[in-house]
């Protein structure tokens, strides 16, 4: 059975997913998640909130979707053993030399291949099983027709992100920030010779993104046109295709956003939980008034 | 490879642009354009030039590889077989995947054809590396962000010859939209067209290049003055990337590259003014060094070519 997946970046926020419905919430490793410092929880945290998800029957994920240089790795491997003493059981990834790493090292863990790992097909998928992923994350704008055909790849979860902010470059594919301006910092913790590549969206942290993407630019060509330039950037819903994922084979409906504060957070997946049970039951998707988040909402700080 | 051998590679995105080019320079030609489905006369959605574009290329003693999708759905899948089938045919020398899940597709169905591993693959690490290699990868092109010490590191460990970016704009990112279709209208230049003007986005001391769903670099990644130390660190493969470039750049600026490389490997790094004014002719933005060292993409470290790294509006 498909469950909820909810993001939190602080232990207010993992209360607030968890009090929402969520089957399982995934959060963030200082240091080491993709979210950048302001949605990652130390390791007193994490053990709190191990506990605080078991009490309420949901599991606890944890993002390791930095890409680690190699001198780092050991690093980032010394982490694993803490982790699952607390019991954390699955790691969210997304390097493929991490993946298959952590596969040889910790045969016990369930890995999921991160979003940024940038697969779309159900020959992403295939690669993936291959090399040992127990699930992977494609982006909403892979549709239920479509998941569906990943679905049926089989032997590998197939997670959808069905709500996430869209940027004009697929995620996983993207190096504008860091050709612009790259900027190497020391890791929260103060790891030796460990440095957070601040403005790479695989290496340091979308947190610590420039995001170019939302600058106006201007666009000339050789001949002379000239125009003001916003690169796209959608809010991406998939609730009312819940009911097709769900008869698709998704195994996890995954909601982005490690940085929404616990007050947006709660309603958003609640909406979803909602949205579940209702496709669940048979019944017809629930209906709501209005948005339960802002249309400028971004989660760019994710 | 033999002793004081390596390739010198570039990328041509259809036949019209082949027809045009004088490969003289370079040993291999990437075919295709892996940005977009409706660039004109995209070899990857034509079986029928994909061949005769493999033709022309071998026929002139060059290997002809075929490139692949960045961002391939579901639904590009048949037409990549389709494309996959003639290159394998046609005796292609190699295939270039972007995206991992056709490393194992290529493997599996169409193991006759070595497959080469692309920059937006997103391999970083030695450990990617080494997983690629149990899928008989031959060869890997690093992400675009790695440094060189890094990319020196991963060749060492890895056992995989790996293909540098030694010129040329740099590419960044791919998109599912296109963001020329927007001003088809008002520039009165329609699609397919649109991505073959030269297109600059410009923010203060920032540039790109746009080629509608992609992202390049707006200076010219320039890593000529260079060239010794990537010999000496054992690289012999190498691309040109002209995607969206002339056929001028491309003949001007692999001439350029295939004497230094000669040179590099005779064990002289000694490099003509006429080499810099080449590069500077043929760059909009200036010369940049990508990540190689360290850097953001934009700044140029050297000592041979300060003046080219000046912002020109031109």
């Amino acid at each position: 059975m498909a469950i909820l997946l909810a993001p939190a970046g602080s232990p207010e926020a993992l209360h607030a997913a968890l009090e929402a419905g969520a089957d399982a919430v995934y959060v963030g490793l200082k240091g080491w998640s993709r979210g950048g410092a302001r949605g990652e929880l130390d390791g007193d945290e994490l053990a709190r909130a191990v506990r605080r998800a078991a009490e309420r029957g949901a599991e606890l994920q944890v993002a390791l979707n930095t890409i680690p240089k190699p001198r780092e790795r050991a690093a980032l491997l010394a982490e694993i053993p803490g982790l699952t003493a607390l019991g954390i059981r699955t790691l969210i990834v997304n390097d493929v030399g991490v993946l298959a790493t952590l596969r040889r090292r910790f045969p016990e863990l369930s890995l999921t291949a991160s979003i940024g790992c940038g697969a779309q097909t159900a020959a992403d998928v295939a690669f993936f099983r291959e090399i040992g992923a127990n699930a992977i994350v494609l982006p909403g704008t892979v549709g239920p027709a479509e998941a569906a055909e990943c679905a049926a790849v089989g032997g590998i979860t197939v997670e959808i992100m069905l709500h996430m902010v869209e940027e004009f470059v697929l995620l996983g594919k993207c190096a504008m920030p860091s050709y612009v301006h790259l900027k190497p910092t020391a890791m929260p913790g103060g790891l030796p010779d460990v440095m957070r590549q601040t403005g790479s969206m695989k290496r340091g942290g979308v947190g610590a993104c420039f995001r170019i993407c939302q600058e106006p630019w201007e666009l000339s060509s050789a001949d002379g046109y000239r125009a003001a330039q916003l690169f796209p950037s959608r809010q991406l819903s998939r609730l009312g295709d819940v009911p097709g994922y769900l008869a698709a084979g998704v195994g996890v409906l995954k909601l982005q956003g490690r940085s929404l504060p616990p007050e947006q957070l709660k309603p958003l997946v609640a909406r979803y939980r909602r949205a579940i049970d209702a496709a669940r039951a048979g019944a017809r998707p629930p209906a709501f008034p209005e948005p339960v988040l802002p249309p400028s909402w971004t989660v760019v700080g994710r | 490879m033999e002793p004081g051998a390596f390739e010198l590679n570039t990328s041509v995105s259809n036949l019209r642009h082949l027809r045009a080019s004088d490969l003289g320079p370079y040993d291999a030609v990437y075919l295709g354009n892996i940005y977009c489905r409706r660039y004109e006369g995209n070899p990857l959605e034509r079986p029928t030039e994909l061949r005769e574009a493999i033709h022309l290329v071998r026929e002139e003693g060059r290997r002809a590889y075929l490139t692949t999708y960045a961002a391939p759905r579901n639904d590009t899948l048949p037409v990549l077989r389709a494309a996959l089938a003639v290159a394998a045919a046609e005796g292609a020398a190699a295939v270039e995947v972007h995206s991992l899940g056709l490393v194992k597709l290529v493997r599996d169905e169409f193991p006759e054809l070595p497959i080469h591993v692309g920059n937006f693959a997103n391999v970083y690490t030695d450990a990617g590396v080494e997983i690629l290699k149990g899928f008989g990868v031959a060869r890997i092109t690093p992400a675009s962000e790695l440094p060189l010490d890094e990319v020196d590191a991963i060749a060492r460990a890895g056992g995989i010859p790996l293909e540098l970016v030694v010129h040329g704009k740099l590419p960044l990112g791919v998109s599912e939209f296109c963001i020329l279709l927007d001003h088809e209208r008002t520039w009165g230049v329609p699609c397919p067209e649109l991505c073959q003007r030269e297109v600059f986005l410009r923010k203060e001391a920032w540039g790109l290049k746009s080629v509608g769903k992609g992202i390049l670099s707006g200076r010219d990644v320039c890593l000529l003055e260079h060239l010794p130390r990537l010999v000496a660190a054992g690289h012999r493969h190498f691309r040109v990337e002209a995607v969206s470039e002339s056929p001028e750049y491309r003949r001007a600026v692999g001439a350029t590259y295939r004497e230094a490389l000669a040179r590099a490997l005779a064990g002289d790094g000694w490099l003509e003014a006429r080499s810099w004014e080449t590069l500077a002719a043929h760059s909009r933005l200036g010369l940049a060094n990508g990540f190689a060292f360290g850097r953001s993409g934009m700044d140029y470290i050297g000592t041979e070519a300060p003046s080219t790294t000046e912002w020109r509006a031109r």
